[in-house]
């Protein structure tokens, strides 16, 4: 079931058009995110839904309820900000309460409340803290807190996580991806951070300058990408022209290319003679004398002219015949010799298409 | 610069500093040991320890009189900035034009700007081309509201620049309405503001001179009126008496800023 539409909003500021006709769906308990370069609509987006943006056309609704025109206040959202936006002069117990008494809620229920849902982000006895007592890291799980204990319909966050440091960051992620699976609440996630998005989301939405690039599941996003802006955008990604030179029907297709014809697949429909990106990430690409080749991989070849130990990995940079440059990354413990002639090898089904 | 020089030069700079508050604040001892002097004159040297001098000042009805006077004027003067000073300091922070925005903040500060007695002068016209005239307390009572203005607008304002504003929407956000999220959110933070300003009202509407000198009504003397008469024509330590007076309320509203809001904005 749909929990929040987003229908054909658009957004001007003066002479600028913020938002271009932007349409969501977002079903019911799903954590969706929305990424972006700063400046590409996405926190327009979001607070349009909280309701302090009022789109210049379009509709919002929840569930099949339209909000479009309800102040933020009468929306039953739960928002967390990136400043946390605590109430600084009231206790942790107070900025949850605060929620209960707009609401309504009798004493004894908004204290039962309040018990459960600190339990739930791990603050029990706090209660009587002040926020500036608190770590950065307490006070963003205050705020969550805060906007879950009023049971909002929808769950809005802005970057909350863009002012801690990165080991709470990347614990914060799983904390809250965590517990909105546990409470089952819909999500919007507002964040520029690609790999905030792909470990916690359902569904990413990839904005730009106001318009939706591409939005699909962090897999699909990161292996299929729509555009070469949408693949540079999330990772590393080499791309080499081509042009098609026969569809084989399906997603496949034979590409040829200045550094010889590929194997790639990509959206189906595309035409013989249409001009294409082959699109392949560097951990996908293997040295062609290692490991076991499949039948129908692509062989390219190159020589070595960098390669960056990093531990882990050796990040090279192989020079085509064609002059092209590509990144590959190998195994650390492989040993590389600079100015070597290397083979390369790559499946077909990490070769991804993208028009251009 | 090596250390050596370092230290030299911040000791330099600490007598500096120390002559300067001493040249500021020897004045105000002086006056206030002279009016603990058993002798007749406003002089020295000092004659002997005496309240005798209080005791005339709490003795005579015109000081106590003008007392009374002048804390009732600064006392309204406070209650009406305190509630326009702060409208007008929301008005423009929030509502205002961008454009209209540092203009507003100007003529709102203008009293500040222009000399006292040229706004004293200004008034004192206008009151009796619009035939509010000076016969009432109405007169000087305006006059002080204006030029003790923008002390709380000037306050106010800057708490509300300091005022994360996501925190209205994160009230907002909860539920509560534009009345619940003003009084819950906004008032607590900019609170220190107000109380801050509201005391500088209060202390600079007792103090000032020349607005009182013009538009002062009829048998009505304020406290700074009063003295500037009596010494006139006395020269005994009952002025002093006075002006310590005077000198222990600052002190003592100063004490107030500190303890009530000037410590605890520090947390925000």
């Amino acid at each position: 079931m749909t929990a929040l539409t987003i229908d054909r909003v658009n957004k001007r500021y003066g002479q600028l058009h913020i938002l271009k006709d932007i349409s969501i769906a977002i079903r019911e308990g799903e954590f969706i995110s929305l990424l972006g370069p700063s400046g590409c609509g996405k926190t327009t987006t979001l607070r349009c839904i909280a309701g302090f943006e009022r789109p210049d056309s379009g509709r919002i609704l929840f569930g099949t309820r339209d909000v479009t025109a309800a102040l933020p206040e009468k929306r039953d959202i739960g928002m967390v900000f990136q400043s946390y936006a605590l109430f600084p002069h009231m206790t942790v117990a107070e900025n949850l309460a605060f929620g209960l008494e707009a609401r309504k809620i009798a004493p004894d229920e908004r204290k039962r409340r309040i018990g459960e849902v600190l339990s739930m982000v791990r603050l029990e006895g706090y209660e009587q803290r002040f926020p500036r007592e608190l770590s950065g890291g307490q006070q963003q799980r205050v705020a969550l807190a805060r906007a879950l204990v009023i049971e909002p319909s929808v769950l809005l966050l802005d970057e909350p996580l863009a002012n801690l440091d990165a080991t709470l960051r990347d614990e914060m992620r799983f904390f809250i991806r965590d517990l909105q699976q546990r409470v089952g609440i819909t999500s919007v996630y507002v964040t520029h951070d690609q790999s905030e998005a792909m470990v916690m989301s359902d569904r990413i939405v990839v904005m730009n300058a106001g318009e939706i690039d591409q939005l699909g599941a962090p897999r699909e996003i990161y292996e299929r990408p729509a555009s070469a802006r949408v693949a540079d955008f999330i990772g590393r990604s080499n791309t080499l022209q081509g042009e098609i030179a026969e569809a084989l029907g399906g997603e496949s297709y034979r590409i040829a290319t200045s550094s010889g014809a590929i194997g790639a697949e990509g959206p189906s429909g595309l035409s013989v003679g249409a001009k294409v990106q082959v699109m392949i990430r560097p951990e996908n690409i293997r040295i062609a004398d290692t490991g076991e080749a499949r039948h129908g991989d692509n062989l390219i070849s190159g020589s070595v002219v960098k390669s960056i130990y990093q531990g882990n990995a050796n990040q090279l940079s192989i020079r085509l015949a064609s002059g092209d440059e590509m990144a590959v990354d190998v195994s650390g413990r492989t040993l590389i010799e600079p100015d070597a002639a290397i083979s390369l090898r790559f499946a077909p089904g990490d070769a991804w298409l993208l028009a251009s | 610069m090596s250390s050596v020089d370092k230290t030299i030069w911040d000791r330099l700079f600490l007598v500096l500093v120390g002559a300067i508050y001493i040249f500021l604040m020897f004045p105000i001892v002086l006056v206030m040991l002279l009016s603990f002097n058993s002798g007749e004159f406003l002089a020295f040297p000092l004659e002997g320890f005496s309240l005798r001098w209080f005791e005339s000042l709490f003795s005579n009805k015109r000081f106590l009189d003008a007392t009374l006077y002048s804390v009732r004027i600064a006392a309204i003067s406070t209650i009406v900035n305190g509630v326009i000073g702060t409208l007008a300091a929301i008005y423009v922070a929030r509502h205002a034009r961008t454009g209209a925005r540092n203009w507003l903040r100007v003529l709102m500060t203008g009293p500040l700007l222009v000399p006292e007695i040229l706004t004293a002068i200004a008034l004192l016209f206008f009151f009796y081309e619009i035939g509010v005239g000076t016969d009432y307390s109405i007169g000087i009572q305006i006059g002080h509201i204006v030029v003790t203005f923008p002390y709380v607008f000037l306050n106010v304002s800057s708490a509300l620049f300091n005022f994360d504003r996501s925190q209205e929407e994160a009230a907002r956000s909860l539920g509560a309405g534009p009345w619940m999220v003003f009084r819950r959110v906004t008032l607590p933070a900019i609170k220190p503001g107000i109380i801050t300003g509201c005391l500088f009202c209060f202390v600079i509407s007792f103090d000032i001179f020349n607005i009182s000198l013009l538009l002062k009504s009829l048998g009505n003397n304020t406290l700074p009126l009063e003295l500037f008469d009596y010494l006139r024509f006395n020269f005994d330590p009952t002025a002093a008496a006075i002006a310590s007076l005077s000198i222990f309320l600052t002190f003592a509203a100063i004490l107030i800023i500190d303890r009530t809001v000037g410590l605890r904005s520090l947390r925000f």
